[in-house]
């Protein structure tokens, strides 16, 4: 009961808050507006209250309220000359709305007024003198095409005065195919860079100009972009960040290639053209730079550090000739092991007898190129190592064999044959990968044969109804097996469950099994197309070659998503 | 707001070591409370935007009708009661786009909410309970100001609610001390500016009680 009576202060406390402090939007208009000052925005002019004939000059004007607070209410009030031969109000709409021009040499009281309040008069001198020299600032300018700049005129008058007449020039420039300058009324001298190249800027008024150069350069570089932002990888794996430039003109190309890479930490990755090798855990800043600018993002690397390498198998003994898959297994620091087979650099102690063909991904293959009774195999990542010990021998292959003995595959469905060859000292050897596979009806059923893609030869397919027979041949020697292809209604797709304690690191198998309505399941994990949708939580180690293995690499939730056929069945995956 | 406080405190601290002196009540009773509220600042809207109202703490009243359920009844242990309350706050001040204001007027809440308490009796020497209510109220804006310059005003009636929590002492058989906490709530209501315009305000508040409560 007391943990009710607390849950229930601690709701009320929750509702309570602290009421509402976000910043007001509404304006005070209950207080009524007792005053309103005219200033002129040029201090020059507020200070003279004099301009010339044919210029004009901006106004403000500040309302007052009961002496509680100002606004600036210059668009909100009626603008009016009690001279309009000598000075008038033309323009109505902002941001010239204020604004006042000059028409002949005199005086004229100008006032502000909303509703029954106006302001003081603000006696405005239009002085006789003539314009005698107009200057243009800045002379010149040098800026990146896609920038821009304000320019400004100033005339000096015959009277030794000097009066803003940016507004009352007219604009105009040279090559408007590379810098334009505004001469509309609301931006006037507003200039653009558009392309490399030279222009002049000239600014009139009356008999005088003004002129201005201008050099447009090429686009600059104003910020970059590092993505992936913020990943997470798993320690002794690539990361391949990409730089993307804005630049002045608006384009965003990729720069990867330019920049220069670097990481924070080299103890926890490198970075080399964008890649990022990941090497212990913990966080690094991945930044590009170029031009002096640059962008970075956080690299997280998860899953412990790298403590050995085991290489399977450990010893393994092959016919002269033949190829076995070799796996590195890492083993890391926080208890979890994981296939480093595609990553490790292999080496082989004498290169002429065994060597080790990688193929990316997570496949390497032993080539047992001539005999020796032994030949260290090494995989290595940074100072860590782990051998296997090679003896290669050249014995007769006395018999051969498949397995199983029959496959019955459903459509579209796929399933494996096994070589095994019995040599004349005794010993067996898997040589599925180095045998020739062939199909007697491949309408019915399809068999790998690819030397270029070993991993799957004597993978079978169903292809439509029927049978056919598969034929493996080795040493000379040949055998045959049956294979039953029945086309079957697919009912449901199963997806195996997540076992607990799926950490950073850790790697799960699912499996994918199809149910037919005839009643039969079968195991479909390798002909499931597997997708993850956050691979910075969990990933697929290798879609190709170890179908429906996940790996997690930081906290959070992925789905995985298992297509087989017509079917889709989807897995949530937590990683704590 | 604080002297109030103290002031209920130094009242019932004398109660807290005393032991119930009676047994439980059941059946009808009456009571009586008053107390402090305090309203949250409130987000005002109108058709121009944003601005907040800040108010004053202020006494709270409020009187009840109800029922104690007897021990062991089905329903459970606790009490149904009709509640009566008025929530009168002075505005102290009106923040616009140009800054805090001073304010003046009130903002009235005559309630009337259905309130029912579960009341915990195994805890020991004092009777602790929850509960929630809920009714309708009466907002009025009562010539709302702005540094002597009307705001608004006006009159809207709204949905209430409310959270309660609190102590009960049976101190007879039939006369209990109750201290307790409300946090009150409403639909927003909606009241006229001087202008014309029509805005709406929140309401909530938080109020500290203290009563009588006597059954027969």
């Amino acid at each position: 009961m007391a943990n009710l009576i607390c849950s229930c202060f601690v709701l009320l406390l929750l509702l309570s808050g602290c009421g509402w402090n976000d910043t007001p939007t509404r304006q005070n208009d209950f207080i009524p507006l007792t005053s309103i000052v005219i200033t002129a925005v040029s201090p020059a002019i507020d200070s003279s209250h004099t301009i010339a004939a044919g210029t004009s000059t901006k106004l403000t004007a500040t309302g007052h309220y009961s002496g509680q607070f100002t606004r600036d209410i210059t668009d909100q009030v009626v603008w009016s000359s009690a001279s309009p031969a000598v000075a008038a109000f033309k323009y109505s709409t902002t941001p010239n709305k204020g604004r006042v021009s000059g028409a002949t040499a005199g005086s004229a009281a100008l006032t502000a007024t909303v509703g029954t309040i106006s302001s003081p008069g603000f006696t405005l001198t239009v002085s006789g003198a003539t314009i005698s020299e107009l200057k243009v600032a800045p002379a010149s300018l040098t800026f990146a095409k896609g920038l821009s700049n304000q320019f400004a005129a100033t005339g000096t008058f015959s009277d030794t005065t000097t009066q803003d007449l940016t507004f009352d020039s007219a604009w105009l420039s040279s090559d408007v195919t590379v810098a334009t300058v505004s001469d509309d009324l609301a931006s006037k001298g507003f200039a653009r860079a558009l392309a490399k190249g030279t222009a002049a800027f000239t600014a009139t008024f009356a008999s005088k100009s003004g002129t201005a150069a201008v050099t447009v350069t090429e686009p600059v570089l104003q910020s970059i972009a590092v993505t992936p932002a913020s990943p997470s990888a798993l320690s002794i794996s690539t990361v391949s960040f990409t730089a993307i430039g804005s630049y002045s003109d608006g384009t965003t190309p990729d720069i990867t290639a330019q920049v220069v890479w670097n990481s924070s930490s080299t103890a926890r990755a490198t970075v080399i053209g964008g890649v990022a090798k990941t090497l212990t855990q913990g966080t690094t800043s991945i930044s590009a730079s170029l031009d002096g600018v640059t962008g970075s993002t956080n690299l997280r690397v998860t899953g412990g550090d790298l403590t050995g390498i085991t290489v399977s198998p450990s010893a393994p003994k092959l016919a002269r000739g033949t190829v076995s898959r070799i796996i590195a297994t890492g083993i890391f620091s926080n208890a979890t092991t994981r296939d480093l087979t595609g990553v490790v650099e292999w080496s082989s102690s004498d290169s002429a007898k065994a060597a080790v063909t990688s193929t990316g991904s997570t496949l390497a293959w032993l080539n047992a190129v001539d005999n020796t009774p032994l030949t260290t195999i090494t995989a290595k990542s940074g100072s860590i190592t782990g051998t296997s010990a090679l003896t290669v021998v050249s014995p007769t292959v006395q018999s051969i064999a498949v397995s199983p003995p029959s496959l019955a595959l459903p459509v579209g469905s796929s399933g494996r044959y096994t070589l095994t060859a019995t040599f004349s000292d005794s010993t067996t050897q898997d040589v599925t990968a180095n045998s020739t596979w062939e199909t007697g009806n491949s309408g019915i059923a399809s068999v790998g044969n690819d030397d270029s893609d070993m991993a799957n030869k004597g993978r079978v397919s169903g292809v439509a109804s029927g049978s056919a027979t598969i034929t493996a041949r080795y040493g000379g020697k040949f055998v045959t097996a049956p294979v039953t292809v029945t086309a079957r209604s697919l009912q449901t797709l199963s997806v195996s469950t997540l076992p607990t304690g799926f950490i950073a690191g850790t790697r799960v198998a699912f499996t994918a099994t199809a149910n037919y309505f005839d009643g039969t399941s079968m195991d479909v994990t390798e002909s499931t197309t597997w997708t993850l949708d956050k691979p910075y939580v969990a990933m697929l180690t290798d879609s190709q070659n170890q179908p429906g293995q996940v790996v997690a690499v930081d906290s959070g939730s992925a789905t995985l998503t298992a297509t087989f056929g017509s079917k889709t069945q989807t897995t949530t995956i937590t990683v704590p | 707001m604080k002297r109030i406080g103290l002031t209920i405190l130094a009242v019932c601290l004398p109660l807290f070591l005393c032991r119930p002196a009676s047994a439980q009540h059941s059946g009808p009773y009456v009571g009586a409370f008053v107390g402090g509220s305090s309203l949250i600042t409130a987000k005002a809207s109108d058709d121009l935007g944003n601005f907040s109202l800040k108010f004053d703490p202020a006494l709270t009243g409020s009187a009840v009708l109800g029922w104690d359920f007897e021990p062991g009844n089905p329903v459970g242990e606790g009490r149904v009661e009709l509640e009566y309350a008025r929530r009168s706050n002075t505005l102290d001040q009106v923040t616009f786009v140009e800054g805090g204001f001073k304010g003046g007027g009130k903002v009235t809440a005559d309630s009337l909410l259905v309130n029912f308490f579960g009341v915990f009796h195994d805890v020991g020497r004092w009777a602790p309970y929850v509960g929630v209510g809920a009714g309708v109220a009466r907002m009025e804006a009562s010539d709302l100001q702005v540094t002597g310059q009307p705001l608004a005003s006006g009159s809207s009636v709204v949905l209430a609610y409310q959270l309660g929590a609190g102590l009960d002492v049976a101190l007879t058989d039939h006369l209990n001390l109750d201290l307790g906490y409300r946090f009150f709530g409403s639909t927003k209501p909606k009241f006229s500016e001087v202008n014309g315009r029509k805005f709406e305000m929140d309401y909530f508040s938080h109020t500290a009680v203290f009563g009588l409560r006597v059954g027969f």
